[in-house]
């Protein structure tokens, strides 16, 4: 997607090349302020890059 | 200035102390060593400041917060715990609340003072650092995939 490596999504968002492995494996969750920049910078919404883990389950119910 | 400047800066600075310290006790001057430590910190943070090449965000931060928290709070019950011990043994001194003061000791021996507080503050650098490896473990930092350099 976009043709983007970890290194330069990472410069773009003025984070570490780590902070993003680690969100894409489940290890952080990113502030609020760094979600909002992730969807602005894939031109999406927070919901079709973040899952809420709770809402998805209450819905399986 | 780079980061590797300033790991070298923290090394010179690191063993000019060490070499401050030992002529602070040849010559019984306590006060150098103290302003030295101050002056060499002061330094350090001065050149952190200046280093271009360091990237910290928020995660990084987040795992420094969480180390220094659990720190403090183990750091605190310890101390809590040791003055407690110190102050049982000055109420149970003979003489309470003001033992006579023996003829020939005029002086606390500050240097066992020192030696435990040395001992304290290398308690809570351990435990800083173990505590900023468990973080950072648990937050990904030496996490790895596919496009790992």
């Amino acid at each position: 997607m976009h043709d983007l490596t970890q290194e330069k999504l990472a410069d773009e968002l003025g984070v570490t090349r780590q902070t993003i492995l680690a969100i894409e494996k489940g290890k952080y969750y990113p502030s609020l302020d760094l979600a909002f920049k992730i969807a602005r910078f894939f031109g999406v919404t927070i919901e079709d890059v973040f899952i809420d883990e709770d809402a998805e389950s209450r819905k399986k119910l | 200035m780079k980061q590797n400047t300033f790991y070298l800066l923290a090394g010179i600075v690191g063993l000019a102390e060490v070499g401050i310290f030992w002529l602070s006790v040849e010559h019984h001057s306590p006060l150098l060593i103290v302003v030295s430590i101050i002056a060499g910190i002061a330094l350090l943070y001065w050149a952190r400041s200046k280093v271009t090449d360091r990237k910290e965000d928020e995660r990084t931060a987040l795992i420094s917060q969480k180390s220094a928290l659990r720190t403090l709070e183990v750091f605190w019950v310890v101390f809590f715990a040791i003055s407690l011990g110190g102050a049982v043994i000055g109420l149970g001194a003979p003489g309470f609340p003001r033992p006579p003061r023996p003829p020939n000791e005029g002086l606390i021996p500050l240097g066992n003072l020192g030696f435990f507080q040395m001992l304290l503050l290398c308690l809570m650098i351990f435990l800083y650092v173990g505590f900023k490896i468990y973080y950072a473990r648990q937050l990904g930092e030496w996490e790895s995939d596919e496009e790992q350099d």
